[in-house]
């Protein structure tokens, strides 16, 4: 029999930061949406707004357009700074690219 | 949260684990359907619990980490050859092949790599995106090693490691980007020859007389897959993804050089002369362009007639040079060493090659206009490239002195080649050897030519 050994070539992740906390409740929040503007955002993110504002009395969701939007402008630093000024308990993020 | 598209979680989860966070996330994901024009978006509704879900109630598995460094595994066979083949089904069944035959990357081969490099192995050369795999020296062995490198191919690919890993590659988007990029090293300097890396005729390709551009291309891409976690469909959006065997790694051909003709990495670069360097820009196309005429031109039409020939080829608006307009590269131009001659001998310089590439190659507005390039120009970051939207016809790059202008290819003029490029930055990288490099060359002569 013989054994060969070999090395994983997947090199190790460094966990550095954790995931954001879950919010309680979305009642009474603030909400916000980082846009790419693509895929169809431009009727999807409008379409949770309403969703949002519907089932959840209270809560405010920012217009889609509160923050920077495109690829090249929602994953820079400059977008991520405006985002924690504005005060939003949480974002969501879409629609890919 | 996230909303996006079934076949973008791998890609997303990349970019998470790429920020330094444990690799998952809340995401609501729908058929790629969904995200088309005029697409049936009910599903948002129907599934908005997932939603609130996300903002509220989702939390990490915890063996979502990532795994710990240098991990071993291994196999066992009846025989050495059973127990290889083994080792390359769980190579594949892992993902971390290319379909091709590996040699696993075993203690011994690592050992033996790991002398090409005045490096310690656990140096650290920065995090791989997407994904954020820890580069090291050692996971440079470990992929050559799979590439069937040898340590004399070493510092090339920990230099071009290192430039990949430069924020000034762009590496980062377009790693996980749709358009195909690939990266290419351009060698220059005394190391060239020395690892037997091909300048000459088929330099692109594998050759048994010039093995070093294969392996090293390769292990780039095993290590773009591995560490970076760029496979097809998951870590990345690649739709055709060329060239990705090997990705391409030549020489430029130096000996050839016209007098005047500064070599590639001491003009874009500035590395002083018989400094050995890698330049490394990304290109997403690859075209052959017949360059000679055919039948009783003076030598000053054929030149003339080749040129425009090249400068027609680039006159084409399907925007691949936005990537780079302000200071990469629209793409890499290869002629080989005679043509240089002959057109120097004629009163051509290489910067006078450029201007005229720059200045033929503009694509008049209403052809930008009829094709829809005006809507990518104006969505670009870059403000130069925004502005340029006002210019007719249309540069298809900020300046003259971004087209990469290369010697290499087979001394024969009939044709030169056209990697399109889709390059944010082109960057340079110094390539150093450990002491004792010469008799690792002595062992490759020994080794490769059965001497």
């Amino acid at each position: 029999m013989t054994t060969l050994e070999f090395y994983d070539p997947c090199g190790r992740l460094e966990v550095r930061q954790p995931h954001a906390p879950r919010l309680d409740t979305l009642r009474g929040k603030r909400l916000g949406f980082v846009s790419n503007e693509q895929w169809q955002a431009f009727r999807m993110l409008p379409l949770l707004k309403s969703l949002l504002e519907r089932d959840f009395p209270g809560v405010e969701v920012l217009p889609i357009d509160a923050f920077p939007q495109g690829n090249a402008l929602i994953g820079n630093e400059e977008t991520a700074a405006e985002v924690k000024r504005s005060g939003v308990d949480a974002v969501i993020i879409g629609n890919a690219a | 949260m996230t909303l996006t598209r079934a076949d973008f979680v791998g890609v997303m989860t990349n970019a998470i684990s790429g920020l330094g966070l444990a690799p998952a996330a809340a995401m609501v994901t729908f058929p790629i359907e969904m995200f088309l024009p005029g697409s049936d978006i009910s599903p948002v509704e129907a599934r908005r619990q997932e939603f609130y879900d996300g903002l509220t109630r989702w939390s990490l598995e915890p063996a979502g980490n990532g795994g710990g460094a240098s991990a071993m595994v291994s196999v066992q066979g009846a025989t050495p050859e059973d127990a290889l083949v083994r080792a390359n089904h769980r190579i594949l069944a892992n993902q971390w092949g290319d379909g091709l035959p590996v040699w696993p990357a075993t203690r011994e081969r690592v050992e033996w790599i790991l002398q090409g490099t005045p490096l310690p192995r656990e140096h650290v050369l920065g995090t791989f995106p997407p994904r954020g795999g820890v580069a090291t020296v050692e996971g440079c062995a470990v992929a050559l090693a799979m590439a069937g490198g040898r340590p004399e191919y070493l510092p090339v690919l920990v230099a071009g490691v290192e430039a990949f890993l430069d924020p000034e590659s762009g590496s980062e988007q377009l790693q996980a980007a749709s358009g195909s990029a690939f990266p290419v090293l351009i060698v220059n300097g005394p190391i060239a020859p020395q690892i037997k890396l091909n300048s000459g005729f088929g330099c692109l390709g594998p050759d048994p007389q010039y093995p070093a551009g294969a392996s090293i291309g390769r292990a780039l891409r095993l290590m773009q897959q591995n560490v970076g976690g760029a496979r097809p469909g998951v870590g990345t959006m690649a739709n055709y993804g060329g060239l990705r065997y090997t990705n391409v790694v030549f020489a430029e051909d130096e000996a050839n050089l016209p007098a005047g003709w500064t070599p590639h990495g001491r003009e874009r670069h500035g590395f002083g002369a018989g400094t050995s360097s890698i330049s490394l820009a990304f290109a997403n196309g690859a075209t052959n362009i017949r360059r000679r005429g055919a039948k009783k031109e003076t030598p000053e039409e054929d030149a003339l007639q080749g040129m425009h020939r090249m400068a027609d080829f680039m006159r084409v608006p399907n925007l691949a040079g936005l990537a780079g307009y302000e200071r990469g590269a629209p793409g890499i131009l290869m002629i080989p060493g005679v043509v240089a001659q002959t057109m120097t001998g004629l009163g051509w310089t290489k910067r006078s090659m450029r201007e005229f590439l720059w200045e033929h190659s503009r694509i008049p507005a209403e052809q930008l206009r009829r094709a829809g390039g005006y809507a990518w120009i104006e969505i670009d970051a870059s403000a130069v490239t925004r502005d340029s939207a006002a210019l007719d016809p249309w540069p298809i790059t900020a300046t003259p002195d971004n087209f990469i202008l290369i010697v290499a290819g087979g001394g024969h003029p009939t044709n030169s080649y056209w990697l399109q490029g889709y390059s944010p930055g082109v960057v340079g990288r110094e390539i150093r050897v450990p002491e004792h490099f010469s008799r690792l060359l002595s062992e490759a002569e020994r080794d490769l030519t059965g001497a």
